[in-house]
């Protein structure tokens, strides 16, 4: 018997028009790993909901359709006996965490099963050590990292004793380390095999490895897949993306690789797949030796042995700019000089010098706690810094008074954001010192370019989440602001989300927005980023062209953060050296057929 | 178990005991002081609670500047406010403390200002006696256990003592998004700032109790009338000896004080 069995199933939400899922049909097995893809709208998540009936018993929803857990109807079995059979993991660590230390909280489940003491101080033993946190028990959650945290709810979940795990976005709200962190958890956890594992991940890169099967739903919420997930990504990968479906970066470069003439059969899934595939065949005829560096629209140098072109700042030394500010407004953006900046007693800046030109991408990446959003903070005009060391269109940052023409900040979060009770007055709120005719204009520009004509009257906590992201990025541009700053704005977001959001900063920056970005997704930064700007401990460690940056492993690995996917495949392969130094999809050959 | 709660109950009592004791026993003490106008009798008090705190409780960072720095700041502060606040038609005006220009400090006023600061203080002080020495959690178990509050509304209790400083950090960053977006200076334009921060705390803060909420359920939370308690908060007899104690202490502060004049 299957230990879940899900026939029909679609779901609407109180107030929704459409069903999604709309007609999902699969089974798991005890000890199975299934992936759930789908393009975003078709469900997944409210899947996951229904799965051990937090839909409908919590949630208000039409359902059709079934969902058996073990025997049991989800839709009538009260969601404290599902659990007993359902463990669900979500995306946000610190809301699904609810006592004071890491033992009481992977005690809570088992407690509330009212099992004896004795049972639930060895379940929650089991737990922890599965997730390597055992050491950790009479912590308080909140002094684990964000990876620390998920392990903490996977345990939690794990100590319940179910057979099945829902696991939800769990690494959507991490940093790289902690993405690591999880993966290798869930890993080891799957490699028992006694879970079944439902997974919704949009990194497959790395999820890939440890998942049997494949469910794909298409943008209706209808199951149009459903197999090994091997077969299923390598035979329909083509069809798959065009559905919008998240498919492995190694997939993805095969794909545009095959366009440009490269065999590549079986599709590789892997880095190592990709590595193995391509070391396998010849260079097709069509792609020049130099193709990489040549057609990345990216002042590339050419990629000489470490050994010889050491490309790193020294930490004292960083990057050569001249000392002075230019003159005029047309040459740089942004301007710093000796920036140093202390937060308390500690300095979280130190001696950052660099110049933003207009019309550039820049992403400023680093470890936790490197400076990266004090450094955009201050870039900003967000927090004040000293006289002389910051200028925005080359008039010093202290002496501008409509700080909002100039440029445009944007939260992680879109809602911290908002001043006022429609879209409209919020857009007007940032041109209050124009006379209104002018002003009307305007913000029926701005409404037009970010699609939300229709909605001027709405209060802006009433947008769809993509709507919300929207008018953030709209207020901080109404002014007329050439520049714009954003701090992690892809943060907790699922990665449809984070492509829209992508997608808007790519048309913007084409239209000659200067857009500075501090983020954690390296895949973000080497898809989108024609610069970068690597911070550790306060200092710059290196400033250059992306695919530069990135093409230096020591110094990615020394401060923590991961290489793309592409530059772990690619890099020194030997017979393909047309490859070496690619960073990002788009620099494939094959990319602008 | 025995032996080692036996153990920090010889050096700092209080954090051996019930939460409900702690909270109880000072309570009709902390009511009475609010009808008392003089000076001894809440100096008698502040000096019976800080003697009960410094026996019974830990010293912490915390509890030496809550006991060393706050409270006297708290006494000061209600001496000097009140001081200038009394109405001078009703005191007495033979003792001249200070004259600037045509104003006149009196002693009296004084007098009534450091019997308000020492009044406050007493209170705060045995309030302290739980305030120091137990946690949020506890008093939710003992809640729970001895009050027999339904344990979904003890739990749901703790859970939010995790909201706190979640929405401290969401504040802040608030505060800096609306400073980018410009503002209004004064006082009328303080007050709107502050509820301009209510909407998007509100809406993450709901947000967040729902999601919290879904967390709980799907770990089993609520599925029985009572679950299994790891940490039992008991009502020991130590608990009684110590409400007891307090008690008659009060009594013997009160009956020796008659702060009431009858």
């Amino acid at each position: 018997m299957p230990l879940l069995r899900v026939q029909d199933l679609a779901v609407r939400h109180d107030g929704e028009t459409v069903f999604a899922p709309a007609g999902a049909s699969f089974t798991v097995r005890p000890g199975e790993v299934v992936l759930l893809l789908g393009p975003s709208g078709s469900g997944k998540s409210t899947l996951a909901l229904t799965l051990n009936g937090l839909i409908p018993h919590d949630i208000e929803a039409e359902v059709s359709g079934s969902v058996t857990v073990d025997g049991m109807d989800a839709a009538s079995t009260p969601v404290a006996r599902l659990a007993t059979r359902v463990g669900m993991v979500f995306q946000d660590p610190d809301a699904q965490l609810v006592t004071g230390t890491v033992l009481d909280e992977v005690a809570f489940g088992p407690e509330n099963l009212r099992l004896p003491v004795s049972e639930v101080l060895q379940r929650s033993e089991d737990a922890l050590r599965r997730v390597g946190l055992w050491e950790r028990r009479a912590d308080s959650p909140d002094a684990l990292s964000g990876g620390g945290r998920q392990r903490l709810a996977i345990a939690a979940a794990l100590a319940l004793g179910s057979p099945l795990l829902v696991v939800d976005e769990p690494t959507a709200n991490l940093d790289p380390r902690g993405v690591d962190e999880v993966f290798a958890t869930l890993a080891e956890i799957v490699k028992t095999g006694d879970r079944a594992v439902v997974l919704i991940e949009h990194n497959l890169d790395q999820a890939i490895g440890f998942v049997d099967r494949v469910v794909v739903m298409d943008a209706a919420g209808r199951t149009i897949a459903d197999g090994p997930a091997a077969d299923i990504l390598r035979t329909r990968a083509a069809e798959l993306h065009e559905l919008g479906v998240w498919l492995p970066t190694a997939a993805l470069a095969a794909l545009r690789l095959r366009r440009a003439g490269y065999a590549l059969d079986p599709l590789p899934l892997t880095p190592a797949e990709l590595r193995a595939a391509l070391e396998g065949e010849r260079r097709p005829p069509g792609v020049s030796t130099r193709f990489a560096h040549g057609a990345t629209g990216v002042d590339t140098p050419p990629l000489a042995p470490r050994a010889e072109q050491p490309r790193v700042a020294t930490p004292r030394q960083p990057h050569v700019v001249s000392t002075h500010f230019p003159r005029g407004a047309t040459e740089t953006a942004v301007a710093v000089r000796h920036l140093t900046l202390h937060r308390g007693t500690t300095a979280v800046l130190r001696d950052v010098s660099l110049d933003i030109r207009p019309g550039e991408f820049v992403a400023v990446v680093g470890p936790n706690g490197a400076g990266k959003t004090s450094l955009l903070q201050a870039l900003a005009g967000v927090v004040r810094a000293p006289r002389g060391t910051v200028s925005v269109g080359g008039v010093d940052l202290r002496r501008i008074r409509d700080l909002t023409s100039r440029i445009g900040f944007v939260f992680q979060n879109p809602e911290h954001q908002f001043v006022t009770h429609t879209v409209r007055d919020e857009l007007a709120y940032g041109l209050r010192h124009l006379p209104a005719d002018e002003t009307d204009a305007r913000i029926d520009d701005v409404l037009r370019r970010f699609g939300l004509e229709d909605r001027a009257d709405v209060h802006p906590f009433l947008l769809s989440g993509g709507q919300k992201r929207r008018l953030s990025v709209g207020t901080a541009l109404v002014a007329g602001a050439p520049v714009l700053a954003l701090d992690e704005p892809t943060f907790g977001q699922d990665r449809a989300r984070a492509d829209e959001l992508l997608g808007l900063l790519t048309d913007l920056n084409r239209d000659g927005t200067t857009i500075i970005i501090v983020t954690h997704d390296m895949q973000l930064v080497v898809e989108h980023a024609s610069r970068t700007i690597l911070l550790d401990e306060g200092r710059v460690l290196a400033d250059g062209p992306t695919p530069t940056v990135f093409a230096d492993d020591a110094l990615i690995a020394r401060t923590g953060l991961r290489p793309p996917p592409l530059r772990a495949a690619l890099r020194g392969l030997a017979r393909h050296p047309e490859l070496d130094g690619v960073v990002r999809l788009s620099d494939l050959p094959g990319a602008h057929a | 178990m025995s032996a080692s709660a036996a153990q920090p109950a010889s050096t700092h009592f209080l954090h051996g005991l019930n939460p409900l004791a702690k909270l109880l026993a000072p309570l009709p003490a902390m009511l009475l002081l609010i009808f008392v106008r003089d000076l001894a009798t809440p100096l008698a008090f502040l000096v019976l609670a800080y003697a009960v705190l410094l026996v019974g409780a830990r010293l912490t960072v915390r509890t030496a500047v809550m006991l060393l720095l706050v409270v006297p700041a708290l006494i000061v502060i209600m001496t000097v406010g009140f001081s200038l606040w009394t109405d001078t038609a009703g005191i007495a005006h033979d003792v001249v403390v200070l004259r600037i220009g045509g104003w006149t400090l009196y002693g009296a006023a004084v007098l009534i200002g450091l019997a308000t600061g020492l009044r406050l203080a007493a209170i705060v002080a045995l309030a302290l006696i739980a305030g120091l020495t137990t946690t949020g959690q506890d008093l939710a178990r003992s809640l729970v256990q001895q009050l027999r509050v339904p344990y979904r509304v003890g739990y749901t209790a703790i859970a939010a003592f995790r909201f706190v400083p979640r929405f401290r950090r969401e504040l802040e960053v608030i505060r800096q998004a609306h400073r980018v977006r410009g503002q209004a200076r004064g006082p009328l334009a303080a007050l709107g700032r502050g509820f301009g921060y209510m909407v998007p705390l509100l809406a993450g803060a709901i947000r967040h109790a729902e999601r919290v909420a879904l967390a709980m359920d799907a770990r089993a939370f609520g599925a029985y009338p009572d679950r299994t308690e790891r940490h039992e908060v008991p009502v020991r007899a130590r608990d009684t000896v110590f409400v007891v104690l307090l008690l008659a202490a009060s009594a013997a502060l009160f009956a020796v004080f008659w702060p009431w004049g009858l």
